[in-house]
C-alpha cells in the first residue's frame, strides 16, 4: 500500500514535468506543422544554462529562469529566422532533414564547447526530502512541479487571453481563415517556434537540479516529449496533458513493480509510440488533421 | 535513341564499371589507410543507396540505425552461437533486416510523412533498449566479441564490403529501370492518387522496405566483421541514421548516382574534418550538421542539382554520365 501511494505520488510530480517538456513541442507543430526534432537540445541548452549560472556565479536556477525563457526564446527565434522560416513550404522530407540537421548543429556545439562530461546543478533543495508517513517528497521534484504549473498556466493564459496568442491559436486552426482575418501566418509561426524553445529551455533549468547535464541528454528528452505529443494528438494541449500523465504513470509503475523495471521504463515511450501510430496516428485527442 | 545518346550511354557504363573494378580492386592492391577509405565508402553506399531507395517512394527513414545493428546483432550472434562462417553470417544479417523492413511496412502501412519517420526512430531506439535488456543475449552493457577464430581475414571483409556496394548499386539500378521506380515516384507524388490509378501503396511499401532493411542490416552485419566488438550503443550508434541521410542529399537525392557520390564526398570530408581539427570530438558531427541545415535550405537537389543550374555546369554534365539512360516506362 504504502508502495502504491509513492508511485501515485512520483507520478504526478513527473506529469507536471512531462508536459512542461512536451507543450512546447506540441503548440509548435500544431502551429507550423514542423515536427522540432531540435527541442531536445532546447532543453539541454537551458540545462547548461542553468548549469553555468549556477556553478560559475552561484545563481540559482530558480532566479535564473526567468533569464533562460527569454534566452531560450530568442534563441528559438533566431533558429527559426536563419534555417525554419526557409522550408515553410518545402516538402515534409526537406523539413524533416533540416531539423534533424539543427538538432545535430546545436547537440556538437555544446560537445566542442563544453565536452562529453557528465554534470550536473546541485541546489540544496536537489535532495533533501519531506517525508508524509511513508511517502517520501524530494524538494526538486516537488519545485519542478510547481514551476511546470506555473508555465503552464502562463502558455494557457498567453494563447486565450493576448491578442498574439489568439493569433497563434487561429493560425493552427485553419490558416487560411487566420489569413483572411489579417494575420501575419509566418509572425505567427517565428511566435510559436520561439515560444517552444522557450518552454523547452525552462524544461532545461527544471531537469538540471534532477538529473544528469550532458550534450547528448536532447535526444532521450526528444523522443519522450514526441511519444507525449503523439499519445495526446499533434498540437493539442490537453492531449499533451494526457499524454504525459499516461507516460509518467507507466513509466513509474514499471520503474517500481518490474524487476530491472527503470531499465524497461526507458523502452516504454518507444513502444507507445509504435502502438499509438498504429491504433490511432491522431492520439486520443488530436483532431483529424493530415499532416 | 541519337547518337549523342547513345554516346553518353556508353561513357555512363565505363565509369560506372571502372568505379566498380576500383572499389573491388583496391583492397587487394592498396595501401592500409586506403584499403580502409574504401571499406568505409563502400558500407556507406550500401546504407545510402538503401536509404534513397524508401526516400524515393516518400518514406523518410530515421531509424537506419536500426536495420544497421539488428544486421550487427544477427551477425555477431550467429557466429558466436551458431559457429556460423563469415559469409553464412551475413544471411541472417541480411534475412533479419527484410522481415523487420517488412513488418514495419505493415504495421505503418497508414502512416506518412512526419508519423512514418517518427515510428522509424521509435523502432531504432527500442531495439536499442531491448538490446541493453537483455544481457544474456546481447552482453548487454558488457558488449560481445565477435569469436575470432572465425576471423577470415581482412582481405575477404573488405572485398564483400565492396562486392555488396557494386550489388545494392545494381539492385538500384535494376529498380530504376522498372515499372517498379515509377510507381515509387508516383507514390512518393501523391498515394492516394497511386491508389486510383491501380497501384497498390502497401504492397510496393512493403517491397521496398524489405530490400531497403535487408540492405542497410548487410552492412552492419559486415561492418561487425571490421570492428569485432559490439554493444547496444556501438550497434544502433545513431550516426548510422545520420551518415545513411547526409550522403544521398549531398550527392542528390532520389538519383541513382547521388548516394555514391554523396558517400565518397562524407567519407573525404569526414577525413578532412579528422586532418584539419584532429580528433576534436564533435567536429565532424558539427560540420554534418552546418552541411544538412546549409543544403537542405540552398541546394535542396545536391551538389548535382547545385551545379546543373550554375555555372559549374560542364562539372555536372560530368557527373550525369553517371546517370543510366531512362527508359520510357
Amino acid at each position: 500500500m504504502q508502495l502504491l501511494s509513492q508511485v501515485i505520488v512520483d507520478s504526478i510530480l513527473l506529469s507536471g514535468l512531462y508536459t512542461l517538456l512536451a507543450v512546447g513541442l506540441s503548440l509548435g507543430f500544431g502551429v507550423t506543422r514542423i515536427i522540432n526534432f531540435a527541442h531536445g537540445e532546447f532543453v539541454m541548452l537551458g540545462a547548461y544554462g542553468a548549469f553555468w549560472l549556477f556553478t560559475l556565479f552561484k545563481v540559482d536556477p530558480l532566479i535564473s529562469l526567468p533569464l533562460i525563457v527569454v534566452g531560450g526564446y530568442f534563441v528559438g527565434w533566431l533558429v527559426f529566422k536563419i534555417a525554419v522560416e526557409k522550408v515553410l513550404a518545402a516538402p515534409h522530407l526537406n523539413q524533416i532533414l533540416l531539423m534533424f540537421g539543427i538538432h545535430l548543429v546545436l547537440q556538437n556545439i555544446a560537445v566542442v564547447l563544453w565536452t562529453g562530461d557528465v554534470r550536473s546543478a546541485m541546489p540544496d533543495y536537489a535532495l533533501s526530502t519531506w517525508t508524509f508517513g511513508d511517502v517520501f517528497i524530494i524538494h526538486g521534484r516537488l519545485i519542478a512541479f510547481a514551476v511546470a504549473t506555473v508555465m503552464i498556466g502562463g502558455l494557457i493564459g498567453w494563447l486565450h487571453f493576448t491578442e498574439s496568442g489568439r493569433a497563434v491559436r487561429a493560425v493552427s486552426q485553419n490558416r487560411d481563415a487566420a489569413v483572411l482575418m489579417g494575420i501575419n501566418p509566418v509572425r505567427m509561426y517565428a511566435l510559436s517556434f520561439a515560444a517552444n524553445s522557450a518552454l523547452a529551455a525552462a524544461t532545461g533549468v527544471v531537469v538540471s537540479f534532477l538529473i544528469n547535464i550532458t550534450p547528448f541528454m536532447g535526444f532521450s528528452i526528444l523522443l519522450k516529449a514526441l511519444a507525449i505529443v503523439i499519445l495526446g494528438g499533434l498540437g493539442s494541449v490537453i492531449g499533451t496533458l494526457v499524454g504525459a500523465v499516461i507516460l509518467a504513470f507507466s513509466e513509474t509503475t514499471v520503474a517500481y513493480y518490474v524487476p530491472e523495471g527503470s531499465g524497461w521504463a526507458e523502452g516504454i515511450a518507444f513502444a507507445l509510440i509504435i502502438a499509438i501510430l498504429v491504433v490511432r496516428p491522431r492520439g486520443i485527442a488530436g483532431e483529424s488533421k493530415e499532416t | 535513341m541519337t547518337p549523342a545518346d547513345n554516346r553518353s550511354a556508353v561513357i555512363s557504363r565505363a565509369i560506372w564499371i571502372a568505379t566498380a573494378v576500383l572499389a573491388v580492386g583496391i583492397p587487394f592492391l592498396g595501401s592500409p589507410s586506403t584499403v580502409d577509405i574504401v571499406f568505409r565508402i563502400s558500407v556507406l553506399v550500401i546504407i545510402s543507396v538503401s536509404w534513397n531507395l524508401m526516400a524515393g517512394a516518400g518514406l523518410v527513414s530515421l531509424g537506419h540505425s536500426g536495420f544497421w545493428g539488428l544486421g550487427s546483432y544477427a551477425a555477431i550472434l550467429s557466429v558466436n552461437s551458431l559457429g556460423f562462417s563469415f559469409a553464412l553470417s551475413l544471411v541472417p544479417a541480411t534475412i533479419c533486416g527484410a522481415l523487420i523492413g517488412a513488418t514495419l511496412a505493415l504495421v505503418t502501412g497508414r502512416l506518412r510523412g512526419i508519423y512514418f519517420a517518427i515510428s522509424t526512430l521509435a523502432m531504432a531506439e527500442g531495439f536499442r533498449v531491448v538490446a541493453v535488456m537483455v544481457p544474456d543475449l546481447t552482453g548487454g552493457f558488457k558488449g560481445l566479441y565477435l569469436d575470432s577464430s572465425r576471423f577470415p581475414g581482412m582481405l575477404s571483409v573488405n572485398v564483400v564490403a565492396a562486392l555488396g556496394a557494386v550489388a545494392t548499386v545494381l539492385i538500384a539500378w535494376w529498380l530504376s529501370r522498372s515499372r517498379y521506380h515509377f510507381a515509387l515516384r508516383a507514390m512518393r507524388d501523391n498515394e492516394a492518387a497511386c491508389q486510383m490509378l491501380g497501384i497498390a501503396p502497401l504492397r510496393y511499401r512493403f517491397g521496398i522496405m524489405a530490400l531497403s532493411g535487408a540492405m542497410a542490416s548487410f552492412a552492419g552485419g559486415i561492418s561487425v566483421w571490421r570492428g569485432g566488438y559490439l554493444d547496444p550503443d556501438v550497434a544502433f550508434d545513431l550516426i548510422n541514421t545520420i551518415n545513411s541521410q547526409i550522403a544521398p542529399i549531398l550527392g542528390g537525392i532520389y538519383t541513382l548516382s547521388g548516394p555514391v557520390i554523396g558517400s565518397v564526398m562524407t567519407v573525404a570530408l569526414g577525413e578532412v574534418t579528422r586532418l584539419t581539427l584532429g580528433n576534436m570530438v564533435g567536429a565532424s558531427l558539427l560540420l554534418y550538421g552546418v552541411l544538412l541545415v546549409i543544403i537542405v535550405i540552398g541546394l535542396p537537389n545536391g551538389i548535382q542539382g547545385a551545379l546543373r543550374n550554375g555555372s559549374g555546369a560542364w562539372l555536372a554534365r560530368l557527373l550525369q554520365f553517371m546517370q543510366p539512360p531512362r527508359s520510357a516506362p
